[in-house]
Protein backbone atom coordinates (compact mmCIF):
# COMPACT_ATOMS: atom_id res chain seq x y z
CA UNK A 1 0.00 0.00 0.00
CA UNK A 2 1.41 3.17 -1.08
CA UNK A 3 1.96 6.19 1.38
CA UNK A 4 -0.65 9.09 0.33
CA UNK A 5 2.68 11.05 -0.68
CA UNK A 6 4.13 8.33 -3.03
CA UNK A 7 1.10 8.75 -5.58
CA UNK A 8 1.33 9.86 -9.15
CA UNK A 9 -0.91 12.65 -10.28
CA UNK A 10 -3.51 10.15 -11.97
CA UNK A 11 -3.89 7.77 -8.43
CA UNK A 12 -4.25 10.99 -6.48
CA UNK A 13 -6.43 12.26 -8.56
CA UNK A 14 -8.76 8.90 -8.56
CA UNK A 15 -8.52 8.90 -4.99
CA UNK A 16 -9.49 12.74 -4.41
CA UNK A 17 -12.63 12.14 -6.64
CA UNK A 18 -13.76 8.89 -5.37
CA UNK A 19 -13.29 10.89 -1.41
CA UNK A 20 -10.77 8.29 -0.39
CA UNK A 21 -8.97 10.84 1.11
CA UNK A 22 -8.44 14.66 0.85
CA UNK A 23 -6.54 16.89 -0.19
CA UNK A 24 -5.77 18.42 3.35
CA UNK A 25 -4.59 14.58 3.96
CA UNK A 26 -2.53 14.29 0.48
CA UNK A 27 -0.49 18.05 1.06
CA UNK A 28 0.30 17.31 5.00
CA UNK A 29 1.75 13.59 3.80
CA UNK A 30 4.10 15.90 1.27
CA UNK A 31 5.10 17.81 4.12
CA UNK A 32 5.81 15.05 6.82
CA UNK A 33 7.83 13.64 3.97
CA UNK A 34 9.76 16.86 3.67
CA UNK A 35 10.34 17.28 7.33
CA UNK A 36 11.76 14.05 7.68
CA UNK A 37 14.17 14.16 5.29
CA UNK A 38 14.95 17.36 3.41
CA UNK A 39 16.93 18.28 6.17
CA UNK A 40 19.40 15.49 4.02
CA UNK A 41 17.77 15.84 0.55
CA UNK A 42 18.05 20.13 0.64
CA UNK A 43 15.56 19.98 -2.20
CA UNK A 44 13.48 23.32 -0.98
CA UNK A 45 14.76 26.89 -0.45
CA UNK A 46 11.32 28.00 0.81
CA UNK A 47 7.95 25.95 1.98
CA UNK A 48 4.61 27.60 2.35
CA UNK A 49 3.25 25.23 4.44
CA UNK A 50 0.68 27.06 5.96
CA UNK A 51 -0.95 28.47 2.01
CA UNK A 52 -0.31 24.98 0.94
CA UNK A 53 -2.57 23.55 3.58
CA UNK A 54 -5.16 26.83 3.02
CA UNK A 55 -5.16 26.21 -0.82
CA UNK A 56 -5.55 22.27 0.12
CA UNK A 57 -8.76 22.94 2.30
CA UNK A 58 -10.04 24.91 -0.37
CA UNK A 59 -9.66 22.27 -2.83
CA UNK A 60 -11.40 19.71 -0.49
CA UNK A 61 -14.78 22.46 -0.06
CA UNK A 62 -14.59 22.53 -4.03
CA UNK A 63 -14.62 19.36 -4.08
CA UNK A 64 -17.23 18.44 -1.39
CA UNK A 65 -19.59 21.06 -2.87
CA UNK A 66 -19.39 20.21 -6.56
CA UNK A 67 -18.26 16.48 -7.19
CA UNK A 68 -16.23 14.88 -9.25
CA UNK A 69 -17.34 17.17 -12.25
CA UNK A 70 -15.23 19.67 -10.86
CA UNK A 71 -11.88 18.15 -11.87
CA UNK A 72 -12.77 18.84 -15.66
CA UNK A 73 -12.88 22.54 -14.79
CA UNK A 74 -9.66 22.35 -12.52
CA UNK A 75 -7.90 19.47 -13.87
CA UNK A 76 -4.94 19.61 -10.85
CA UNK A 77 -7.64 20.64 -7.95
CA UNK A 78 -5.96 19.74 -4.50
CA UNK A 79 -2.63 18.21 -5.59
CA UNK A 80 0.85 19.20 -4.24
CA UNK A 81 3.76 20.09 -6.21
CA UNK A 82 6.69 21.56 -5.72
CA UNK A 83 8.15 24.48 -8.02
CA UNK A 84 11.68 25.81 -9.26
CA UNK A 85 12.66 28.79 -7.66
CA UNK A 86 13.16 30.60 -10.80
CA UNK A 87 9.17 31.03 -11.09
CA UNK A 88 7.81 34.14 -10.35
CA UNK A 89 5.12 33.82 -7.54
CA UNK A 90 3.14 36.47 -6.11
CA UNK A 91 4.10 36.98 -2.69
CA UNK A 92 6.10 34.40 -2.13
CA UNK A 93 9.97 34.34 -2.09
CA UNK A 94 11.52 33.96 -5.63
CA UNK A 95 15.56 33.70 -6.01
CA UNK A 96 16.12 31.74 -8.02
CA UNK A 97 18.70 30.26 -5.39
CA UNK A 98 20.51 33.32 -5.65
CA UNK A 99 22.15 35.78 -3.44
CA UNK A 100 21.06 38.64 -6.07
CA UNK A 101 17.54 37.68 -5.47
CA UNK A 102 17.65 36.93 -2.16
CA UNK A 103 14.57 38.56 -0.06
CA UNK A 104 12.81 39.56 -3.86
CA UNK A 105 8.81 38.83 -2.92
CA UNK A 106 7.51 39.10 -6.46
CA UNK A 107 4.42 41.20 -7.26
CA UNK A 108 3.19 39.34 -10.09
CA UNK A 109 2.84 35.52 -10.87
CA UNK A 110 4.20 33.51 -13.94
CA UNK A 111 2.07 32.25 -16.25
CA UNK A 112 2.58 28.83 -15.67
CA UNK A 113 2.26 29.25 -11.97
CA UNK A 114 -0.67 30.70 -12.45
CA UNK A 115 -2.05 28.45 -14.93
CA UNK A 116 -1.29 25.60 -12.20
CA UNK A 117 -2.97 27.49 -9.38
CA UNK A 118 -5.94 27.97 -12.03
CA UNK A 119 -6.24 24.32 -12.21
CA UNK A 120 -6.40 23.92 -8.39
CA UNK A 121 -2.81 22.42 -8.08
CA UNK A 122 -1.41 23.04 -4.42
CA UNK A 123 2.12 24.43 -3.86
CA UNK A 124 3.94 23.43 -0.98
CA UNK A 125 7.20 25.22 -1.89
CA UNK A 126 10.25 26.65 -4.27
CA UNK A 127 13.24 23.77 -5.20
CA UNK A 128 17.04 24.42 -5.55
CA UNK A 129 18.61 24.96 -8.56
CA UNK A 130 22.05 26.01 -9.68
CA UNK A 131 22.00 30.26 -9.45
CA UNK A 132 20.07 31.21 -11.92
CA UNK A 133 20.30 28.20 -13.54
CA UNK A 134 23.71 28.30 -14.16
CA UNK A 135 24.88 24.68 -14.28
CA UNK A 136 24.29 21.59 -14.39
CA UNK A 137 24.41 20.09 -10.41
CA UNK A 138 22.80 22.21 -8.23
CA UNK A 139 25.96 23.03 -6.68
CA UNK A 140 25.95 26.18 -8.01
CA UNK A 141 23.52 27.34 -5.89
CA UNK A 142 24.29 30.45 -3.65
CA UNK A 143 22.52 28.86 -0.78
CA UNK A 144 23.38 25.18 -0.18
CA UNK A 145 23.71 21.94 -2.10
CA UNK A 146 21.24 19.33 -2.77
CA UNK A 147 21.89 15.83 -2.99
CA UNK A 148 20.84 12.91 -5.11
CA UNK A 149 17.84 11.01 -3.27
CA UNK A 150 19.94 7.42 -4.28
CA UNK A 151 23.09 8.66 -2.92
CA UNK A 152 24.01 11.57 -0.43
CA UNK A 153 27.31 11.63 -2.20
CA UNK A 154 26.25 12.01 -5.42
CA UNK A 155 24.59 15.29 -7.42
CA UNK A 156 20.90 15.69 -8.55
CA UNK A 157 22.32 17.18 -11.16
CA UNK A 158 20.68 20.45 -12.72
CA UNK A 159 20.25 22.84 -12.76
CA UNK A 160 15.96 21.74 -11.73
CA UNK A 161 17.93 19.52 -9.01
CA UNK A 162 15.67 20.52 -6.13
CA UNK A 163 12.62 19.71 -8.40
CA UNK A 164 13.92 16.11 -9.58
CA UNK A 165 15.14 15.09 -6.06
CA UNK A 166 12.07 16.30 -4.62
CA UNK A 167 9.93 14.55 -6.93
CA UNK A 168 12.28 10.94 -6.45
CA UNK A 169 11.90 11.45 -2.66
CA UNK A 170 8.38 11.63 -2.78
CA UNK A 171 8.14 14.94 -1.13
CA UNK A 172 5.35 16.22 -3.51
CA UNK A 173 3.10 14.37 -6.92
CA UNK A 174 5.04 16.32 -9.10
CA UNK A 175 7.10 19.91 -9.91
CA UNK A 176 8.07 22.21 -12.52
CA UNK A 177 10.89 22.57 -13.72
CA UNK A 178 12.74 24.40 -16.77
CA UNK A 179 15.33 23.43 -19.33
CA UNK A 180 17.66 25.99 -21.32
CA UNK A 181 19.31 22.80 -22.31
CA UNK A 182 19.15 19.99 -20.20
CA UNK A 183 17.69 21.43 -17.09
CA UNK A 184 14.65 19.15 -16.97
CA UNK A 185 16.07 16.20 -18.88
CA UNK A 186 19.47 15.91 -16.89
CA UNK A 187 18.19 15.71 -13.16
CA UNK A 188 15.40 13.64 -14.49
CA UNK A 189 17.79 10.97 -15.84
CA UNK A 190 20.30 11.34 -12.49
CA UNK A 191 17.29 11.22 -10.17
CA UNK A 192 15.37 8.58 -12.21
CA UNK A 193 12.22 10.65 -12.63
CA UNK A 194 10.47 11.26 -16.14
CA UNK A 195 11.06 15.17 -17.33
CA UNK A 196 9.51 16.36 -20.32
CA UNK A 197 10.49 19.59 -22.08
CA UNK A 198 8.78 21.00 -24.42
CA UNK A 199 9.32 22.53 -27.75
CA UNK A 200 10.64 26.05 -27.49
CA UNK A 201 7.57 28.57 -27.11
CA UNK A 202 5.31 25.59 -26.43
CA UNK A 203 5.19 26.91 -22.63
CA UNK A 204 5.46 30.17 -21.88
CA UNK A 205 7.95 31.82 -20.10
CA UNK A 206 6.44 35.10 -18.57
CA UNK A 207 7.37 35.10 -15.39
CA UNK A 208 10.42 32.49 -15.02
CA UNK A 209 13.75 34.37 -14.27
CA UNK A 210 15.49 34.34 -17.99
CA UNK A 211 18.72 31.94 -18.59
CA UNK A 212 18.77 32.02 -22.31
CA UNK A 213 15.83 33.61 -23.88
CA UNK A 214 16.18 31.86 -27.20
CA UNK A 215 15.97 28.48 -25.44
CA UNK A 216 14.48 28.26 -22.32
CA UNK A 217 11.31 25.90 -21.96
CA UNK A 218 9.61 25.65 -18.73
CA UNK A 219 8.03 21.83 -18.43
CA UNK A 220 7.22 19.14 -15.94
CA UNK A 221 9.00 16.56 -13.91
CA UNK A 222 7.35 13.66 -12.26
CA UNK A 223 6.71 10.14 -11.37
CA UNK A 224 5.74 8.65 -14.58
CA UNK A 225 5.15 10.33 -18.26
CA UNK A 226 1.44 9.98 -17.92
CA UNK A 227 1.87 12.65 -15.42
CA UNK A 228 4.41 14.50 -17.31
CA UNK A 229 1.84 14.57 -20.11
CA UNK A 230 -0.93 15.19 -18.26
CA UNK A 231 0.80 18.39 -16.61
CA UNK A 232 2.18 19.82 -20.01
CA UNK A 233 -0.90 19.98 -21.45
CA UNK A 234 -2.52 22.22 -18.84
CA UNK A 235 0.52 24.45 -18.78
CA UNK A 236 1.00 24.66 -22.72
CA UNK A 237 -0.61 27.43 -25.38
CA UNK A 238 -0.19 30.68 -26.51
CA UNK A 239 0.44 33.35 -23.71
CA UNK A 240 0.00 37.37 -24.69
CA UNK A 241 2.64 38.00 -22.18
CA UNK A 242 5.37 35.97 -24.21
CA UNK A 243 5.44 36.75 -27.45
CA UNK A 244 7.79 33.63 -28.37
CA UNK A 245 4.95 31.61 -27.12
CA UNK A 246 3.60 29.64 -29.93
CA UNK A 247 0.36 29.57 -31.71
CA UNK A 248 -0.16 26.39 -32.92
CA UNK A 249 -2.56 23.91 -31.22
CA UNK A 250 -2.20 22.48 -27.67
CA UNK A 251 -3.11 18.30 -28.43
CA UNK A 252 -4.64 16.32 -25.59
CA UNK A 253 -0.84 14.94 -24.94
CA UNK A 254 -2.47 12.88 -21.78
CA UNK A 255 -6.51 11.79 -23.83
CA UNK A 256 -3.51 10.55 -26.92
CA UNK A 257 -0.96 8.16 -24.76
CA UNK A 258 -2.43 5.09 -26.08
CA UNK A 259 -3.29 6.60 -29.50
CA UNK A 260 -0.23 5.19 -31.25
CA UNK A 261 0.97 2.12 -33.26
CA UNK A 262 4.49 1.57 -32.36
CA UNK A 263 4.81 -0.73 -35.40
CA UNK A 264 4.49 2.78 -37.72
CA UNK A 265 7.06 4.62 -35.37
CA UNK A 266 10.74 4.92 -37.41
CA UNK A 267 13.28 5.78 -34.57
CA UNK A 268 16.38 7.64 -35.34
CA UNK A 269 19.67 6.60 -33.27
CA UNK A 270 22.44 8.44 -34.10
CA UNK A 271 25.90 7.36 -34.73
CA UNK A 272 27.27 10.57 -33.12
CA UNK A 273 25.54 10.06 -30.26
CA UNK A 274 26.81 6.55 -28.95
CA UNK A 275 30.78 7.57 -30.16
CA UNK A 276 31.18 9.82 -27.62
CA UNK A 277 32.79 8.63 -24.49
CA UNK A 278 29.28 6.68 -22.86
CA UNK A 279 30.11 4.97 -19.77
CA UNK A 280 29.44 1.40 -19.84
CA UNK A 281 26.80 0.95 -17.45
CA UNK A 282 24.98 3.95 -19.50
CA UNK A 283 25.37 2.46 -23.11
CA UNK A 284 24.35 -1.09 -21.52
CA UNK A 285 20.99 0.39 -20.32
CA UNK A 286 20.71 2.58 -23.34
CA UNK A 287 21.05 -0.26 -25.53
CA UNK A 288 18.50 -2.24 -23.70
CA UNK A 289 15.90 0.20 -24.03
CA UNK A 290 16.56 0.63 -27.53
CA UNK A 291 16.24 -3.39 -28.04
CA UNK A 292 12.57 -2.85 -25.42
CA UNK A 293 11.65 -0.18 -28.20
CA UNK A 294 11.80 -2.85 -31.04
CA UNK A 295 10.31 -5.65 -29.23
CA UNK A 296 7.27 -3.04 -28.96
CA UNK A 297 7.34 -3.00 -33.04
CA UNK A 298 9.21 0.36 -33.18
CA UNK A 299 11.73 0.03 -36.01
CA UNK A 300 14.75 1.55 -35.21
CA UNK A 301 16.92 2.94 -37.79
CA UNK A 302 21.01 3.73 -37.37
CA UNK A 303 21.49 7.67 -38.65
CA UNK A 304 24.16 9.95 -39.21
CA UNK A 305 23.45 13.48 -37.14
CA UNK A 306 26.37 16.32 -36.67
CA UNK A 307 28.20 15.30 -33.48
CA UNK A 308 27.01 17.34 -30.67
CA UNK A 309 30.27 18.20 -29.97
CA UNK A 310 29.62 21.02 -32.22
CA UNK A 311 26.55 21.85 -30.45
CA UNK A 312 28.82 22.54 -26.88
CA UNK A 313 30.29 25.26 -29.15
CA UNK A 314 27.64 26.66 -29.91
CA UNK A 315 25.44 26.71 -27.23
CA UNK A 316 28.48 27.81 -24.75
CA UNK A 317 28.07 30.93 -27.05
CA UNK A 318 24.78 31.59 -27.14
CA UNK A 319 23.98 30.87 -23.73
CA UNK A 320 26.67 33.06 -22.35
CA UNK A 321 25.90 35.91 -24.44
CA UNK A 322 22.45 35.61 -23.66
CA UNK A 323 23.09 35.42 -19.91
CA UNK A 324 25.33 38.87 -19.71
CA UNK A 325 22.04 40.56 -21.51
CA UNK A 326 19.28 38.76 -19.30
CA UNK A 327 21.61 39.73 -16.43
CA UNK A 328 22.47 43.01 -16.68
CA UNK A 329 19.07 44.35 -15.64
CA UNK A 330 19.87 43.38 -12.33
CA UNK A 331 21.08 46.50 -10.82
CA UNK A 332 19.84 46.20 -7.32
CA UNK A 333 17.79 49.45 -7.54
CA UNK A 334 14.45 48.43 -8.71
CA UNK A 335 14.36 45.17 -6.98
CA UNK A 336 17.25 42.39 -5.72
CA UNK A 337 20.48 43.16 -4.55
CA UNK A 338 23.57 45.06 -5.76
CA UNK A 339 26.05 43.00 -8.25
CA UNK A 340 28.79 42.23 -5.76
CA UNK A 341 26.12 39.83 -5.07
CA UNK A 342 26.65 37.48 -8.33
CA UNK A 343 28.20 34.15 -7.36
CA UNK A 344 31.61 32.69 -8.90
CA UNK A 345 29.73 31.18 -12.04
CA UNK A 346 27.63 33.61 -12.70
CA UNK A 347 30.53 36.33 -13.35
CA UNK A 348 31.91 33.68 -15.11
CA UNK A 349 29.03 33.55 -17.61
CA UNK A 350 28.60 37.53 -17.41
CA UNK A 351 32.02 38.06 -18.88
CA UNK A 352 32.37 35.40 -21.34
CA UNK A 353 28.77 36.69 -22.78
CA UNK A 354 30.01 40.62 -22.61
CA UNK A 355 32.58 39.09 -24.19
CA UNK A 356 31.37 37.27 -27.21
CA UNK A 357 28.79 40.50 -27.84
CA UNK A 358 31.68 42.53 -28.04
CA UNK A 359 32.28 45.07 -31.04
CA UNK A 360 35.15 42.97 -32.70
CA UNK A 361 34.13 39.60 -31.48
CA UNK A 362 30.67 39.84 -32.31
CA UNK A 363 31.08 37.92 -35.54
CA UNK A 364 33.89 35.25 -34.87
CA UNK A 365 31.44 34.02 -31.98
CA UNK A 366 28.14 34.99 -31.34
CA UNK A 367 27.27 35.44 -35.42
CA UNK A 368 29.21 31.80 -35.99
CA UNK A 369 27.06 30.66 -33.64
CA UNK A 370 24.11 31.59 -34.62
CA UNK A 371 25.07 30.40 -38.21
CA UNK A 372 25.86 26.77 -37.07
CA UNK A 373 22.86 26.79 -35.09
CA UNK A 374 21.02 26.88 -38.64
CA UNK A 375 23.66 24.14 -39.99
CA UNK A 376 21.97 22.01 -36.39
CA UNK A 377 18.24 22.81 -37.69
CA UNK A 378 18.63 21.79 -40.95
CA UNK A 379 20.62 18.66 -39.96
CA UNK A 380 17.37 17.61 -37.48
CA UNK A 381 15.20 19.00 -40.72
CA UNK A 382 16.87 16.55 -42.65
CA UNK A 383 16.53 13.27 -39.94
CA UNK A 384 12.82 14.50 -39.64
CA UNK A 385 12.45 13.86 -42.91
CA UNK A 386 13.61 9.92 -42.32
CA UNK A 387 12.06 9.01 -38.83
CA UNK A 388 9.82 10.31 -36.49
CA UNK A 389 11.86 10.81 -33.92
CA UNK A 390 15.42 10.12 -32.19
CA UNK A 391 16.86 8.40 -29.66
CA UNK A 392 19.84 8.48 -27.31
CA UNK A 393 20.92 8.71 -24.07
CA UNK A 394 20.17 11.34 -21.67
CA UNK A 395 23.50 12.01 -20.23
CA UNK A 396 27.13 10.28 -21.05
CA UNK A 397 27.10 8.79 -17.52
CA UNK A 398 25.21 8.26 -14.21
CA UNK A 399 25.06 10.96 -11.04
CA UNK A 400 28.61 12.28 -10.44
CA UNK A 401 29.95 12.50 -7.05
CA UNK A 402 29.28 16.15 -5.29
CA UNK A 403 32.44 18.36 -5.90
CA UNK A 404 33.09 17.00 -8.89
CA UNK A 405 31.20 19.35 -11.04
CA UNK A 406 33.67 22.03 -9.86
CA UNK A 407 36.53 20.86 -11.67
CA UNK A 408 35.76 21.85 -14.75
CA UNK A 409 34.52 25.44 -16.31
CA UNK A 410 32.72 24.01 -18.55
CA UNK A 411 31.23 21.13 -16.56
CA UNK A 412 27.66 21.99 -17.41
CA UNK A 413 28.22 22.24 -21.37
CA UNK A 414 30.17 18.58 -21.52
CA UNK A 415 27.64 16.69 -19.40
CA UNK A 416 24.65 18.14 -21.70
CA UNK A 417 26.18 17.42 -24.54
CA UNK A 418 23.38 15.07 -26.01
CA UNK A 419 20.75 17.41 -24.78
CA UNK A 420 22.05 20.56 -26.87
CA UNK A 421 21.77 19.93 -30.22
CA UNK A 422 17.95 19.87 -29.43
CA UNK A 423 17.97 22.31 -26.84
CA UNK A 424 19.81 24.34 -29.99
CA UNK A 425 17.27 23.58 -31.85
CA UNK A 426 13.97 24.34 -30.09
CA UNK A 427 12.77 20.44 -30.24
CA UNK A 428 10.85 18.93 -27.45
CA UNK A 429 12.53 15.75 -25.51
CA UNK A 430 11.57 13.30 -22.96
CA UNK A 431 13.80 11.70 -20.67
CA UNK A 432 12.68 8.36 -18.71
CA UNK A 433 14.27 6.15 -16.54
CA UNK A 434 16.09 3.21 -18.21
CA UNK A 435 17.32 0.94 -15.38
CA UNK A 436 19.77 1.35 -12.73
CA UNK A 437 23.81 1.05 -12.96
CA UNK A 438 25.99 1.02 -10.03
CA UNK A 439 22.20 1.69 -8.05
CA UNK A 440 22.41 4.81 -9.85
CA UNK A 441 19.44 5.50 -12.29
CA UNK A 442 20.03 5.68 -15.99
CA UNK A 443 17.81 7.86 -18.17
CA UNK A 444 16.99 7.53 -22.29
CA UNK A 445 16.10 10.62 -24.15
CA UNK A 446 13.43 10.80 -27.06
CA UNK A 447 13.44 13.74 -28.91
CA UNK A 448 10.91 14.73 -31.46
CA UNK A 449 10.27 17.30 -34.47
CA UNK A 450 8.54 20.85 -33.30
CA UNK A 451 5.34 20.23 -31.44
CA UNK A 452 5.07 16.29 -31.78
CA UNK A 453 4.75 16.03 -27.60
CA UNK A 454 1.72 14.22 -28.87
CA UNK A 455 4.14 11.30 -30.57
CA UNK A 456 6.50 11.74 -28.35
CA UNK A 457 4.87 11.30 -24.81
CA UNK A 458 2.98 8.09 -26.55
CA UNK A 459 5.58 6.02 -27.35
CA UNK A 460 7.43 7.10 -24.10
CA UNK A 461 4.34 5.52 -22.16
CA UNK A 462 4.15 2.49 -24.18
CA UNK A 463 7.44 1.89 -23.23
CA UNK A 464 6.86 2.93 -19.39
CA UNK A 465 3.48 0.47 -19.74
CA UNK A 466 5.67 -2.58 -21.01
CA UNK A 467 8.60 -2.26 -18.33
CA UNK A 468 8.37 -0.81 -14.47
CA UNK A 469 12.11 1.18 -14.15
CA UNK A 470 10.00 4.44 -13.70
CA UNK A 471 8.91 2.71 -10.37
CA UNK A 472 12.42 2.13 -8.74
CA UNK A 473 12.71 4.46 -5.74
CA UNK A 474 15.54 5.32 -3.81
CA UNK A 475 15.93 3.94 0.08
CA UNK A 476 15.51 7.44 1.66
CA UNK A 477 16.19 5.65 5.00
CA UNK A 478 19.96 4.77 3.94
CA UNK A 479 20.64 8.88 3.52
CA UNK A 480 20.51 9.24 6.95
CA UNK B 1 44.60 34.15 -24.87
CA UNK B 2 42.97 36.30 -22.74
CA UNK B 3 45.43 38.54 -20.45
CA UNK B 4 44.11 39.89 -17.22
CA UNK B 5 44.20 43.34 -18.60
CA UNK B 6 41.35 41.78 -20.98
CA UNK B 7 39.34 40.49 -17.83
CA UNK B 8 39.66 43.60 -15.66
CA UNK B 9 38.43 45.23 -18.69
CA UNK B 10 34.78 43.17 -19.64
CA UNK B 11 34.74 43.14 -15.64
CA UNK B 12 34.22 46.41 -15.47
CA UNK B 13 31.99 47.14 -18.53
CA UNK B 14 30.16 44.24 -16.89
CA UNK B 15 29.92 45.77 -13.63
CA UNK B 16 31.65 42.87 -11.67
CA UNK B 17 33.96 42.80 -9.08
CA UNK B 18 36.33 40.55 -9.40
CA UNK B 19 39.53 41.66 -7.99
CA UNK B 20 41.73 38.92 -6.42
CA UNK B 21 40.72 36.26 -8.91
CA UNK B 22 41.71 38.17 -11.99
CA UNK B 23 44.14 35.68 -12.84
CA UNK B 24 41.87 32.49 -12.54
CA UNK B 25 39.16 34.68 -14.70
CA UNK B 26 41.57 34.87 -17.25
CA UNK B 27 42.98 31.52 -17.14
CA UNK B 28 39.06 29.98 -17.09
CA UNK B 29 38.15 32.77 -19.81
CA UNK B 30 40.90 31.22 -22.25
CA UNK B 31 39.78 27.49 -21.31
CA UNK B 32 36.56 28.10 -22.93
CA UNK B 33 37.50 30.19 -25.69
CA UNK B 34 39.92 27.82 -26.96
CA UNK B 35 37.19 25.05 -26.80
CA UNK B 36 34.55 27.17 -28.65
CA UNK B 37 37.69 27.36 -31.73
CA UNK B 38 35.78 23.98 -32.42
CA UNK B 39 33.16 25.64 -34.52
CA UNK B 40 35.83 26.95 -36.88
CA UNK B 41 35.97 23.38 -38.69
CA UNK B 42 32.24 23.77 -39.89
CA UNK B 43 32.36 25.85 -43.36
CA UNK B 44 29.24 28.83 -42.15
CA UNK B 45 30.42 30.84 -45.37
CA UNK B 46 26.69 31.06 -47.24
CA UNK B 47 25.10 29.95 -44.33
CA UNK B 48 22.26 32.53 -42.59
CA UNK B 49 22.49 32.96 -38.71
CA UNK B 50 19.21 31.65 -37.03
CA UNK B 51 17.96 33.94 -34.01
CA UNK B 52 14.13 32.24 -33.77
CA UNK B 53 13.55 28.31 -34.36
CA UNK B 54 9.89 28.23 -34.49
CA UNK B 55 9.56 30.70 -37.14
CA UNK B 56 7.64 32.80 -35.64
CA UNK B 57 7.91 36.68 -37.22
CA UNK B 58 6.84 39.91 -36.35
CA UNK B 59 4.56 38.65 -33.34
CA UNK B 60 2.75 41.92 -32.50
CA UNK B 61 -0.40 42.56 -29.82
CA UNK B 62 -3.35 42.40 -30.57
CA UNK B 63 -5.75 44.89 -28.90
CA UNK B 64 -5.94 44.72 -25.43
CA UNK B 65 -5.52 41.35 -24.67
CA UNK B 66 -2.15 42.08 -22.46
CA UNK B 67 -3.67 43.54 -19.44
CA UNK B 68 -0.96 43.08 -17.25
CA UNK B 69 0.21 45.57 -15.20
CA UNK B 70 1.29 46.69 -11.66
CA UNK B 71 -0.17 48.94 -8.88
CA UNK B 72 2.47 51.85 -8.24
CA UNK B 73 2.87 49.82 -4.60
CA UNK B 74 3.65 46.77 -5.93
CA UNK B 75 6.36 49.05 -8.27
CA UNK B 76 7.77 50.22 -5.63
CA UNK B 77 7.70 47.15 -2.73
CA UNK B 78 10.92 45.85 -3.73
CA UNK B 79 12.74 49.13 -4.16
CA UNK B 80 15.97 49.89 -2.34
CA UNK B 81 15.34 53.00 -1.12
CA UNK B 82 12.25 55.30 -2.59
CA UNK B 83 11.91 59.12 -2.33
CA UNK B 84 8.00 61.23 -2.82
CA UNK B 85 7.24 57.64 -4.53
CA UNK B 86 10.17 57.62 -6.72
CA UNK B 87 12.71 55.03 -7.37
CA UNK B 88 16.05 56.68 -5.59
CA UNK B 89 19.40 56.01 -7.94
CA UNK B 90 22.94 56.98 -7.71
CA UNK B 91 23.62 59.67 -9.95
CA UNK B 92 24.32 58.50 -13.29
CA UNK B 93 26.74 61.86 -14.39
CA UNK B 94 29.20 63.03 -12.47
CA UNK B 95 30.68 59.84 -11.29
CA UNK B 96 34.26 58.99 -11.11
Amino acid sequence: MKQLNELTIIEALEGLKQKTFTSVALTQACFEQIEKYDDVVKAFVTLVKDRALAEAEEADLLINSHGPEIFEEKPLLGIPYACKDNYSTKGVQTTASSNMLKGYIPPYESTVTQKLKDAGAVMLGKTNMDAFAHGSSTETSDFFKTINPWNKNKVPGGSSGGSASAVMSDMCIFSTGSETAGSIRGPAAWCGASGFKPTYGRVSRYGVVAMASSTDSPGPIAKTIEDASYVLKIIAGKDPLDATSSPTEVEDYFANLNNIDLSKIKIGKPKSYFEIELEPGVREKVEQAIEKFKELGAQIVEMDLLSPKYSIGVYTILQRSEVSSNLARLDGIRYGNDRTNFGFESKKRIMLGTYTLSAGYYDAYYSKAQKVRTLIVDDFNKAFNEVDMIIGPTMPCVALNLGDPEKSPMFGELMDVLAEPSAIAGLPGISIPCGLSDNMPVGVQLIGKHFDENKLGAVAYAFQKATDYHLNKPNLEGLK
Amino acid sequence: MISKDDVVKIATLAKLDISGQEELFASLFSQTIDYIKILEELDTKDVAETYQVTGLVNVFQQGLENRATLTKEEVLQNAKEVTNGLISTKGVFDRE
